[in-house]
């Protein structure tokens, strides 16, 4: 420890440039690191996520980027015709988000709420962190109170039993719901298009709509709720059949795309994204760490004398060794401070700008996602740091004793 | 290059240096032009764009580290300079000089891939008065040490 502190004080500080150098380049190296993994860790989490939508007989509508929609058209009796042909004929996933409402919380956050079927709250296997599960058949009166599963920001102000009255409803009416589920923390939903995409339910209410509540909602329901439609158990003819009655309805052209062609998009649109990624990661890191070795092979040039100094008078080669890889893992380990308070500062931002569907909770506001790809940012320095220390090492041992001391 | 006190590798550091910062300057540049499809791709670029004059400025510390070993590297050779008649004001307006000349070669392979790119060649002005700072600085360190000769 002794030897450390001196290498520490004497050596390495009064050449600060060269370690403040390197913190710079190990930073841009963790930083690329980091983003890539979390979000590789954000698209696999999402994949995993929609992985019930790759199963035979499963059609997911998709509205066609390419064919203009004239919203003129698009009228609550076309909508509501497209609900009681899908209501007649198919099994559906229904889901929609983002309708912020007003509800007094102790965050004093805008809440969202969510609307979801029967269908798809028994794909999605919500989990829990208190309450109880929704009862399956989704029968309850309107008019009546509605069982909710809320975020967990919200169970401080409302907690299992509790009532909520949401002024503004999908049906244009103040609606009350009571509290029977509590989602566990972090619980999100991904974009199905852009799976590192989510959105939290931390401020979230989601209510179970049924057949009574969706024929009584608003247009903004009905025609939000089609863009993400999942038809279950069918077939491509009777997909596109629905296609038919949506357009002849509302004069929008939707896409309906099967399992095969789900897994093709996939395969397609995330792994060519994720390979794109990665290869840009791996040459930003490859340059990083051909700089970072420069700058140990610069340090070891301009210390040299010190360090042959000190090897004359009796350090060994392995005490070297480990004072090197002490002074790495500290420069390590400040850049891994700095990427968390960044990141944590990041998360806090959303928290201060209310951001309902962004806000989390977790160790030092960090959530599970974020440690993972701390570890992985880890992981990578262990690897820069064996490199440069060996080979400033390798360049040291190069050189005589003698004629480092003379220099 | 005669007197210079630049050898070949020395040419060779610096002009990478140079070429990197200006490159990733322009390579962000032309991130931001992309229409990309994609959204992770997007998202994973936006992390760098948004961020781009601090990461390119942070990158940019490779050349105060090329400056600073350099000048450290050759005290021995300006001490012997000055010993056989040369003068410290020739000596850092050599530095100057080459220095700039390396950073004036380093620009135009930077500005042929601008305009292959189809990015705009202004993106890139505002790093050179900071690399001539740069410069200008490691040749006062040369004055302030050796002045009094």
């Amino acid at each position: 420890m002794k030897i450390f502190r001196f290498f520490i004080s004497k050596i390495f500080l009064r050449k600060a440039i060269l370690g403040v150098a390197m913190i710079l380049l190990l930073f841009m190296a963790n930083y690329t690191t980091f983003t890539a993994a979390r979000s590789v860790l954000s698209t696999l989490q999402g994949y995993q996520e929609t992985k019930y939508i790759n199963q035979e007989g499963v059609y997911i509508a998709n509205l066609d980027p390419h064919s203009p929609i004239d919203m003129d058209k698009v009228d609550r009796s076309g909508t509501q015709a497209v609900y009681d042909y899908l209501s007649s004929n198919f099994n559906y996933a229904f889901y929609t988000d983002g309708f912020m409402v007003s509800v007094p919380n102790a965050d004093d956050m805008e809440i969202s709420l969510g609307y979801m079927n029967e269908a798809y709250y028994t794909l999605n296997q919500f989990e829990l962190l208190q309450g109880t599960d929704l009862d399956l058949d989704f029968d309850y009166q309107i008019g009546g109170e509605i069982p909710v599963l809320i975020g967990k920001g919200l169970s401080k102000t409302y907690p299992v039993g509790a009532t909520i009255t949401v002024e503004e409803s999908a049906l244009g009416r103040p609606l009350t719901l009571r509290v029977q589920g509590v989602l566990k923390s972090n619980a999100n939903h991904s974009n199905f298009y852009a799976l590192s995409s989510k959105t939290y339910y931390n401020f979230s209410i989601l209510v179970p709509v049924n057949e009574e509540f969706i024929n009584h909602a608003n247009i903004d329901l009905q025609w939000n709720g089609l863009m993400d439609i999942t038809i279950l158990e069918t077939t491509r003819e009777e997909a596109a059949e629905l296609g038919t009655v949506i357009e002849d309805n509302l004069g929008a052209k939707f896409n309906f795309f099967s399992q095969q062609e789900n897994y093709d998009y996939f395969n397609e649109y995330y792994v060519h994204s994720l390979k794109v990624m990665a290869a840009i990661t791996l040459v930003l890191l490859a340059i990083i760490t051909c700089f970072s070795i420069w700058n140990g092979l610069v340090s070891v040039r301009l210390m040299l004398k010190d360090f042959t100094i000190n090897l004359l008078i009796g350090l060994s080669y392995s005490k070297l060794r480990k004072v090197f890889y002490g002074y790495f893992g500290i420069l390590s380990f400040i850049n891994l401070m700095v990427i968390s308070v960044f990141t944590a500062s990041n998360r806090y931002g959303c928290w201060i700008r209310k951001d309902t569907t962004f806000v989390t909770y977790g160790l030092f506001g960090l959530i599970g996602m974020d440690w993972l790809a701390l570890l992985v940012v880890v992981l990578l320095d262990a690897v820069i740091g064996i490199v440069i220390v060996e080979s400033m090492l390798r360049k040291i041992k190069k050189v005589p004793i003698s004629l480092g001391v003379l220099q | 290059m005669k007197k210079s006190l630049f050898r070949l590798t020395d040419v060779f550091e610096l002009c990478i240096a140079y070429i990197f910062c200006f490159s990733l300057n322009v390579l962000l540049d032309y991130a931001k032009t992309l229409d990309l499809d994609s959204y992770i791709l997007k998202a994973f670029l936006k992390n760098f764009i948004d961020y781009q004059p601090l990461v390119v400025l942070l990158f940019t510390f490779i050349v105060i580290v090329f400056h600073y070993q350099m000048l450290h590297r050759k005290n021995a050779e300006i001490f012997c300079r000055i010993l056989v008649g040369d003068t410290v004001f020739h000596i850092t307006s050599r530095y100057v000089l080459d220095c700039i000349t390396i950073l004036v070669f380093a620009c135009f392979p930077v500005a042929l891939a601008s305009v292959y790119l189809n990015v705009s060649l202004t993106g890139n002005f505002y790093l050179v008065p900071i690399f001539i700072i740069y410069i200008l600085i490691g040749a006062r360190q040369v004055r302030k040490k050796y002045e009094n000769f």
